[in-house]
């Protein structure tokens, strides 16, 4: 029993993984800090632990997609991120492709039942 | 917040960093100071918020990109591919130059007559084989081990076994030189089963190749005539060891050739036009190399005959004084050279024979 359960989550991990640059990406037109970006997505439907978060806005920061700045104004400093035009090029493509993806994926699982 | 959550939130993120590269560890202790304050504006107490957030080592993982492995996917077939003939080889030769050294010293023993002591070296010989093959596949294992996990961590980009598959003269019909990108134009035709080199000929010559090599560097006296005289081990060397040093490098290049031509075999797999000229090659500086030492080097030990005579003059006449009446250093040199030319020739001819036969299925 643990064993399919083990199983049911990681491919559900692998699933949603696949879609969480994409989902970063689209938010990061504004400046957003970490913790605003997963309260954002959050809303929206789409949850993302932190501790999966941070480490990849630091990673898509180092692949060039996005740029990030401390703003030391507010009451503790925060580390804003957003998308570099690079960032917003590969974006637009990676939309584009998911369009498709998702058109198709549909016309799939529609398929059984008619 | 009290002081006592303040130290909880601290050692939580060093035990984070801590786990970092250094170069990291600033600017990730402070993103997890703002996240964390955020998590707790957001509400809960400093214990769930560090709950929700899970094992400092799961998170730490995650913000390192490289793998957690020495051999990664990439590199593994071919690591196991070359570990296992490293193995092979080494140990394989380390254990036959033990043996062979034991077998020795025991007849050495036996003929003086103490069969006991003979079996003891005998013995002693396998046994130093066993401990050699351990000592000496565990340093190819991990010498090999050590250079794949290099390789790993530095992302050198090689392809042994996979480029040499692909990227072989005779691959196709209009094939050119190197190509990164795979198109089914690389595929070769699938070798006739009888142009197939069989991997264990092939590790069976490497292993000769060593153990030949082994004893010319380091025991040149075993090639001669040994006897106990009285107490004494008594070795007449054959070669001239005098001239050893101008001997030697001849020997090695040639045996360094033969194993070249040898891993070139055990790489390609199979008979084709580059194994071919490689055997060629091999074959025709064997054959000169094999005609400097028998005929332009002071190969043989000059004293060898008198020696031997001056010993066994005293023993009553077996079949031995009649050869060593005869022993005769030019004469032995033909021979040798003579069966030496055939042996490269045969071997030559067979290859190219295989290859001509089965082993050029392209047009060109």
């Amino acid at each position: 029993m643990g064993e399919e359960k083990d199983l049911r989550s990681s491919l559900l991990m692998e699933l949603r993984r696949g879609t969480l640059v994409l989902s970063v990406l689209s938010q990061m037109e504004e400046p957003k800090y970490g913790y605003s970006l997963v309260q954002s997505l959050e809303e929206k439907g789409i949850d993302i632990d932190p501790n999966t978060l941070y480490p990849l806005l630091r990673r898509l920061e180092k692949q060039g997609l996005l740029k990030s700045q401390w703003e030391t104004g507010g009451s503790k400093p925060r580390k804003y991120y957003h998308r570099t035009d690079y960032g917003t090029q590969i974006y637009e493509e990676l939309k584009v492709q998911w369009e498709e993806l998702s058109e198709s994926m549909g016309k799939l699982l529609r398929e059984g039942k008619t | 917040m009290s002081g006592k959550e303040q130290e909880l939130i601290d050692r939580y993120i060093y035990q984070v960093v801590r786990r970092l590269p250094r170069d990291q560890r600033g600017e990730v202790s402070l993103e997890l100071q703002e996240l964390i304050g955020d998590m707790l504006e957001a509400g809960g107490s400093v214990e769930d918020v560090l709950s929700k957030l899970g094992d400092p080592a799961k998170f730490a993982e995650k913000y390192q990109d490289r793998s957690h492995c020495l051999i990664g996917p990439e590199y593994y077939d071919n690591y196991v591919w070359l570990l296992r003939i490293v193995l092979t080889c080494v140990t394989a030769t380390v254990f036959v130059v033990s043996v062979i050294q034991g077998i020795r010293d025991g007849i050495v023993l036996a003929d003086g007559e103490t069969a006991g002591a003979a079996i003891m070296a005998a013995g002693t010989g396998i046994a130093n084989g066993f401990t050699g093959i351990f000592i000496a596949g565990l340093s190819a294992f991990g010498g090999v081990t050590l250079a794949f996990a290099v390789m790993e961590r530095r992302k050198i980009r090689f392809e042994m076994k996979k480029e040499k598959s692909w990227t072989v003269r005779d691959l196709g019909d209009n094939f050119t030189g190197k190509q990164k990108i795979w198109t089914p134009g690389n595929l070769s035709p699938i070798p006739h089963k009888k142009a197939m080199i069989s991997r264990g000929d092939s590790i069976v010559g490497i292993v000769f190749i060593m153990i030949f090599g082994v004893l010319l560097i380091f025991a040149p006296q075993f090639f001669g005539a040994v006897f106990t005289d009285g107490e004494v081990v008594r070795t007449i060397p054959v070669f001239n060891l005098d001239q050893w040093d101008i001997i030697l490098p001849l020997f090695i290049l040639s045996l360094a050739i033969g194993l070249a031509d040898e891993v070139l075999h055990l790489v390609v797999g199979h008979y084709c036009r580059l194994v071919m000229i490689s055997s060629i090659v091999t074959g025709g500086l064997q054959m000169i190399l094999l005609f400097l030492l028998l005929k332009a080097f002071p190969l043989w030990n000059p004293g060898f005959a008198t020696e031997l005579e001056l010993y066994l003059g005293g023993q009553d006449g077996t079949g031995l004084n009649e050869i060593i009446t005869r022993w005769n250093g030019d004469f032995v040199s033909n021979c040798f050279l003579v069966f030496g030319l055939m042996i490269t020739l045969l071997e030559v001819g067979s290859t190219v024979y295989r290859t001509l036969r089965y082993g050029i299925e392209d047009p060109a």
